[in-house]
């Protein structure tokens, strides 16, 4: 009896070919949407959590509120507390801490092309900055190395927007009359706080040499053993705490600390994708139901024949939402394989916007289960959207039906 | 002794509430026999189609019970009356009424489709009932495909599908020239003569004056006519 349902199902559809290749391109269109946006907060989740797990051995501790609000940023130039000698020493003597290097913050007059004005310092280790700055694209040259002597790296906008000239790679800037070279530019952050257009780096040695400050606004520490990360913070907020006689002076967070509050961003930005690409489906579904209404009244007759001739309610139901889910899962089927290529598509026109702002080429990941998911949507997307119709259909009287001109 | 196919007692139809109540039909007593040759005749609005529609089990009296070989469909529920429907009973409407997305042999199976008969057996009867109607040319063909004759007798077969004991014909030859509707009444014939019940309602006294049995609907009252 089913079979013979699905073929009248088929029959119908195709004897409607136009109408229901429209209504499955609705389908098609909102499924595409959720697979791609999906893929694309995956491959986003996938591309940040690699980049970050690789740093999990990696603690911060920085003076003050949260990490998040400088980390990755401009270099804590706006804390005015620092970290004393003694602090460092601390942190060196706990259990299990690898080595500490230190980041330092402070200010200097800066001369180039005849035009003078103050900049923010950072100074810290190279191998830290490398790490740092590790997910921030170049705009042009090349990062420091070990061992650079008077030589820095800055921000897009120190490079062309704070003085009357454009700086170019090996450009000479003088900081307190000293001569620097610049061996990097990295590329264009935009708006936000956070970011690094601003930024000037250099070794610590040269900082120090420079300004004669030990400012400690960040300290960065490796531990031999990523589990022991959470107690190890712990430890270092207490010591340094202590040291300080205030029980909110120092933050010290761990990558895994970072990685989970990324995560969770990550996850929220992925459920908002999926909330808006859930729109085109909503439309795509009202889109079915008005189909398959306007078919129900069409063919009127039709179902009073069939139910003069023996076909019970639920023949008729059944025959409607058939209908229904064949349109739906074919179209999302088809969804599913324009998603793949949307995604590819939708990440090639996102990596091209923001590659001067990250290095990292964003690769969407479809899942199984979101295949899994376009699937068992569209199925239930079908059933949803013919219930009505085909409780309308089958509730029709068959004298009505049978004389409906 | 010949057994009653459909016996009415006391059925009455009537539309609304007292008191603006319409009677379609008041208080009828019918006795059709196994084999019966019935012809309906009446003006329009005289009650003939909701008669029809009684018998067909499309539609419930408002009073009195109607007996389909001996089982009181009145009372019955939805499904019980499309069970009815498509074991007892084989329609053939003015319009023809087949279902324009499938051809002439899909449309015979699908009233078997509905009663569960299996695929094999459907195809076989089916494609005897159209050569029985003399269209065993046509079985692929889409209703839009036929002229009115052939289609008309594409819904004689699908009436016989599930050999029904009655087959209610609606103005049969309404819509079809004299020489088509001729031949549609000479095969309803046949089919009568190998037993089957035939209930045909008609304007047309030519057409009622073949039957065994004149039944005249006036106001919603049934009289027997002298055939």
């Amino acid at each position: 009896m089913l079979k013979d349902h699905v073929k009248l199902a088929v029959k119908n559809l195709r004897h409607r070919m136009s109408r229901s290749l429209l209504t499955l391109l609705g389908i098609a269109i909102g499924i595409m949407a959720i697979i791609s946006l999906m893929a694309l907060g995956e491959g986003m989740q996938q591309a940040v959590t690699g980049e970050l797990s690789s740093l999990s051995d990696v603690i911060i501790v920085s003076t003050g509120g949260d990490i998040m609000s400088s980390f990755g940023g401009g270099g804590g130039g706006s804390t005015s507390e620092y970290f004393t000698e003694r602090d460092i020493a601390d942190i060196e003597r706990i259990q299990g801490v690898k080595d500490v290097s230190t980041q330092l913050s402070g200010s200097a007059l800066a001369e180039y092309n005849g035009k003078a004005t103050i900049v923010a310092l950072t100074g810290m280790d190279i191998e830290v900055m490398r790490l740092q700055y590790a997910s921030q694209s170049l705009h042009a040259g090349a990062f420091l190395n070990d061992g650079d002597q008077n030589k820095i790296m800055i921000g897009y906008g120190i490079a062309h927007d704070t003085f009357d000239a454009d700086i170019p790679v090996g450009g000479r800037i003088k900081f307190n009359g000293e001569k620097f070279f610049v061996t990097g530019i990295f590329g264009k952050q935009g708006m936000g706080g956070v970011s690094s257009d601003s930024i000037v780096l250099m070794s610590t040695r040269d900082f120090k040499a420079l300004t004669g400050q030990n400012n400690m606004s960040m300290v960065y520490l490796r531990v031999f053993n990523v589990n022991d990360a959470e107690s190890i913070a712990l430890n270092i907020e207490e010591a340094i705490n202590e040291n300080h006689g205030r029980k909110d002076f120092a933050t010290a967070t761990t990558m895994t600390s970072i990685l989970e509050t990324v995560q969770t961003i990550l996850t929220l930005v992925q459920l908002v994708l999926i909330a808006i690409a859930s729109i085109a489906l909503v439309v795509a579904s009202i889109g079915i139901m008005n189909t398959m209404m306007t078919s129900v009244m069409e063919r009127t007759r039709e179902i009073g024949i069939m139910k003069a001739i023996g076909a019970t309610n639920k023949d008729i139901m059944s025959i409607f939402i058939i209908e229904g889910m064949l349109v739906s899962t074919i179209g999302g089927i088809f969804g599913i394989i324009m998603g793949v290529f949307g995604s590819q598509a939708l990440s090639l026109i996102l990596s091209s916007f923001f590659s001067s702002m990250s290095g990292t080429q964003l690769v969407p990941i479809i899942t199984l289960m979101s295949v899994v998911l376009a699937v068992a949507v569209s199925l239930i997307v079908g059933v949803l959207s013919s219930l009505y119709p085909a409780w309308k259909a089958a509730r029709m009287s068959p004298i009505e039906a049978v004389r409906y001109e | 002794m010949i057994k009653d196919v459909i016996v009415t007692q006391n059925i009455s139809k009537t539309y609304g509430k007292p008191p603006l109540q319409v009677y379609a039909l008041r208080e009828t007593n019918l006795r059709i026999k196994q084999g019966d040759y019935i012809a309906i005749i009446g003006p329009s609005g005289s009650g003939k189609s909701t008669l029809m529609n009684l018998l067909g089990c499309l539609d419930k009296p408002t009073d009195g019970n109607i007996l389909i070989e001996d089982m009181d469909v009145s009372t019955l529920n939805e499904n019980k009356l499309a069970q009815i429907r498509r074991e007892k009973i084989g329609f053939i409407f003015q319009k023809y009424n087949l279902i324009p997305t499938l051809n002439a042999l899909e449309n015979v199976e699908l009233a078997m489709g509905f009663a569960g008969v299996d695929t094999k057996t459907r195809t076989e009867r089916a494609k005897q009932l159209l050569e029985m109607v003399d269209l065993t040319k046509r079985i692929t063909h889409k209703p839009s495909e036929m002229s009115g004759g052939e289609q008309q007798r594409v819904a004689i077969a699908r009436a016989l599908a599930n050999n029904p004991s009655i087959i209610l014909a609606d103005e049969p030859t309404g819509n079809v020239d004299s020489k088509s509707g001729d031949n549609i009444m000479r095969i309803l014939e046949d089919v009568n003569k190998k037993g089957e019940t035939i209930i045909v309602v008609t304007h047309n006294m030519a057409i009622a004056q073949r039957a065994k049995r004149i039944l005249r609907i006036q106001d919603g009252e049934v009289r027997e006519e002298h055939a």
